[in-house]
This record gives C-alpha cells, structure tokens and sequence, in this order.
C-alpha cells in the first residue's frame, strides 16, 4: 500500500485528489494537507467583486467529500520538506503547522511515499510597497473573501457617483512582473459593465494599468487568432473593447509603490509617473511560500527543490529570449533529484516567462510571469496522478507520462460582463499554451484552426455554464471524470 | 488608431438567435481542442 500525499487544495491539488481516489480507491493512503478548509472556484471571484455572485455560490466544504471517500485532510500549511527521512524517520516526509484555532502553532510531521506539491502561488502584495487590499484605496479579486471586500468597496464608490461624483477608477497589475492580467481585464470590463447598469458610466474615468507590452499579451506573448472571419491579433481585440468601452489603458508599466489613492510606476521608457484613483484593483505579484528542505544528516537542500517555486524536469539553463523552446517546458512536472517527488499547477518553477522579457531604460525587469492557472493546472494535475498511478503500480517499469504546455491546449472565457440577456465574454482557444515558434512559424506559435476567439452573448453562457460545471466536477458527483478539465 | 465595433459586429453580439448557435460552435470548439490531448516535447 502507498501513501500519496497532497499539498494544497486550490484546482491543481483538489484535481489531483479527485483523480488518485478515482483510480487507486481506498487500497492506498490519499491524504490532502491543505490550509483552506473549503475550495473555491477562483475564476468566479470576478462576479462576486462586482456584486453578481456570492461567496457561497462558489465555495464549498472538502471535509464532507474527503470523509465520503476515506480522504484524509489535514488542516495545515506545509512548512518543510524532508525527502530523504533523517536518522529516526527512514520515510520522507514534510512538516506542517495546523491552522486552525485548537491546534494552531502546533506542528505535525506527514510522511508519503509519493508527494504532490500543489501549493500554488503566495499572492505577495508585500512586493509592492503599500499595495495591500483594504487599504490605499485598494481591492483585490485574488479570493473569494477579497472579491467580496472589493464589492463592498465598489458598492459604496457607485453610490457617491450615484449623488454626482466623479471618480477613477484603475484596475491592471501592481507589480512590474505580475501575471494574472486575464482575471484583471475581466474585473475592469465588469465594473464597466455594471457601472452602465447602474447608470453611473459616465462619473467614472477607467484605466487599465499593465506591465504587458501591448494590450492583449497577457502573459503568454499575444499572438494571433481567428476571429470574425478573419486572422486577428490579441492586441487587436483588447485594443476593439478598450476602444468601445471607453477605457483608457497603460501599458509597460511596472508599479512599484501604492499611496493612498496614487499608484506609482515606472514605463519602459525609464520614466516615473504617477496615477490617481478613488479605486483600485491591483493583481500583486505571485511567489512561492518559502519552503525549507533538508536532507537525512539536516543539511539545507532547498536549492535541490525550490527555484522560487519547486524544480520540476524544466530546463533552467540561462539563454537568451531568441534561444527559447517549447522543449524547455516541463512535460512530466517530476522533480528530478527525488523522483516521487511532483508539482503541477502553478507550484512548478517555469523554465522562464512565455512573453518576451523587456527590460526599461534604468534596467527594471517589466513583464508578465508566465501564467499556469486554470486549465494547464488542471491538466498538468491529471498528468502528475497518471505518473504517480504508474509508478505505484509498476515500480521501476513504470512509463512516465508526459503533458508539456508547449503541446497542450486551453481555452480560456473571460467575462466582460453578467447578464444572461445582456452579458458578454471573450471566448478563447489556444494550442499550444506556450507558442512553437518553429514548429508554426507563420501562425505566432500556434495552430490558428485552434486558437480563435469570439466575443458576444454566448460567450458569457458558456462561462456561467463552466462555473456550475466545474463546481460539480469538484464535488466529485456521479461521472464528474466526464467533464474535462 | 483601435479598430471599432461595427454596428454588424455589435447586432451580431447580442443577437440570442445567432448567440444561441455561437455557444453550441463554442462548446464543440473547446471540447474539440481539449479533446486533442497533450504529449511531450522532446524527441
């Protein structure tokens, strides 16, 4: 019997968990270790900050579905990792520390035989000097208790304008190498969606604020599409909505500090400015959660595991922007000094960004991180369960699986407002995530009979349609597999 | 200079009949892409 053990329970982590119950059942140990007691379905946080959903709409106890399946769930942050056992433990194993109120403080050691660490990003305001939500005038959508903060905050700004007031509003990234710009352009197009409901549009100024280097980059370096009939860029489509929906935007700009009402930031062209707002909503930059390794003599190892975030079958080698490959993306997500060791999801240290790094004139790094939410987490989860699955079944024989995001596809809905008669989204479709460029030369990267867009009404019912059915995916009801993820 | 929304564009967007048919192509489109499956990289 094998002991698999999961950390966190955010998309990757509760997939992994799903998957392993499914095709191990209860011949082996699954244990969840995880701080959240309930899961949230993140990509609706959007409509709960701008007051069309509420957080009971989108989250939900584990503790009921692990108990139904003999899941064991530990309430608990991951602290340390002990691959090799020490001198009385001959088992690896990681430490944690309970969070919740009886035992907190309190540490418990959890060996495994398999480990998959899906611990997720650190949203890390604390990289940007002042960008803390709840204060400076700031929100954030990153949570689903955030995003009811940020409607709680946009209710009250909508009933000043209400009286006559006229206010700004900046929504974008609030750091020079934050990712996460689809879920920010939603939040922006919503609030200008809801502000027209509300019949306030016009006391409101918008800005997008971003450290992409033009419009529609979002982390995965543009790229062209099909959309309309015709082959189209990302930026051309961004640039469409900005254009009709009245909204100013800034780009190459990396935000490096936050005072009450004003954010500064720096622009690819060395300058220092400055924007003012009476609301904001600013995606932090993402990190790992410092997590210490030591091997069985006690010796720190966290180099051998931690890049940032953990080292997966990546190749890290420094190269230049013109020498990147699709073949430096990981394809099994197995760490490769201990091989019962995986990270999928956002856990994983990419090899390096998928845009194209751009330095400003003063030398400040301003670009996207690489984004590896939502689906490629999904699927890079379901890859790491089939290895596991594999080498729990065959040992030494096992052939591992391999699901690179340079031969992967996705599709992305992203609201650009609620409503079922008068909402709207952009539906996406890319393949592969990260572009080949030599393999589709001619394309940006990408297979352009699958990578189109569409913008309208059905692409907000395919959105709503997604949140219940990934809700009762991960509740695990009868045939949830079916749906993919 | 952005490109705009067309008045055609725009009656197409929020038009349900049309935008009933685009979210049966959308549903089939995405399956038909996350259906293709992943794979490796490296020979």
């Amino acid at each position: 019997m094998a002991k698999i053990v999961v950390l966190g329970a955010g998309v990757s982590g509760h997939t992994a968990i799903s998957y392993l119950h499914k095709e191990l059942g209860k011949e082996h140990e699954i244990v969840m270790v995880s701080p959240n007691k309930n899961y949230q379905w993140i990509p609706s946080n959007i409509w709960i900050g701008v007051g069309r959903m509420t957080p009971k709409q989108t989250v939900f106890p584990l503790e009921p579905i692990y108990k139904k399946r003999g899941i064991k769930h530990i309430i608990a942050k991951a602290v340390s990792f002990h691959p090799e056992g020490n001198e009385d433990e001959k088992m690896p194993y990681i430490i944690a520390e309970y969070v919740s109120e009886d035992k907190k403080g309190q540490r418990v050691k959890v060996t495994y035989d398999y480990l998959i660490n899906a611990t997720g990003p650190k949203l890390n305001f604390s990289a940007t000097e002042g960008l803390l939500p709840g204060t400076n005038k700031t929100v954030s959508v990153c949570t689903y208790d955030h995003a009811q903060h940020a409607w709680k905050e946009l209710d009250a700004l909508i009933q000043r304008m209400k009286k006559g007031e006229h206010v700004k509003i900046l929504v974008g990234t609030g750091h020079a190498k934050a990712t996460c710009q689809g879920a920010a352009f939603e939040y922006i197009l919503n609030i200008e969606h809801e502000l027209n409901q509300h019949k306030v549009r016009d006391k409101a100024t918008i800005t997008w604020i971003s450290n992409e280097y033009e419009l529609g980059d979002f982390g995965i370096d543009g790229g062209l599409m099909k959309a309309w009939g015709k082959v189209i860029s990302n930026k051309d489509i961004a640039e469409m909505l900005f254009e009709d929906r009245n909204v100013n935007y800034i780009t190459g700009a990396g935000v490096y500090k936050i005072e009450d009402g004003v954010a500064h930031y720096e622009n690819l062209e060395g300058e220092y400015k400055q924007e003012n707002f009476d609301f904001a909503m600013l995606i932090p930059a993402f990190s790992g959660h410092g997590f210490e390794a030591f091997d069985k003599h006690g010796n720190d190892i966290t180099d051998k595991l931690f890049k940032g975030f953990m080292i997966v079958d990546a190749d890290y080698t420094p190269k230049p922007y013109e020498e990147w490959t699709v073949q430096d993306w990981p394809e099994t997500y197995q760490n490769p000094s201990y091989p019962n060791i995986f990270a999928p999801g956002i856990a994983f240290a990419p090899p390096h960004t998928i845009s194209k790094p751009r330095k400003s004139k003063n030398g400040t790094p301003i670009f996207p991180a690489p984004p590896r939410t939502g689906m490629p987490s999904g699927i890079s989860a379901k890859v790491v369960v089939d290895n596991v699955v594999e080498l729990v079944k065959n040992g030494k024989n096992a052939k591992l699986h391999k699901g690179s995001m340079g031969n992967m596809g996705a599709a992305c809905v992203a609201s650009t407002g609620f409503g079922l008669g008068n909402g709207s989204a952009i539906s996406m479709t890319v393949n592969p995530i990260v572009p080949d460029y030599k393999k589709y030369p001619d394309t940006g990267g990408r297979i352009l009979s699958d990578t189109i867009g569409d913008y309208g009404l059905a692409g907000h019912w395919v959105k709503l349609s997604l949140h219940y059915m990934f809700i009762y995916k991960a509740k695990m009801k009868p045939f949830w597999w079916l749906i993919p993820e | 200079m952005a490109q705009k929304i067309t008045k055609w564009q725009r009656f197409m967007i929020k038009n349900w009949i049309i935008q009933f048919f685009r979210f049966i192509y959308l549903n089939i489109k995405i399956l038909m892409v996350v259906a293709k499956g992943h794979g490796g990289t490296r020979v």
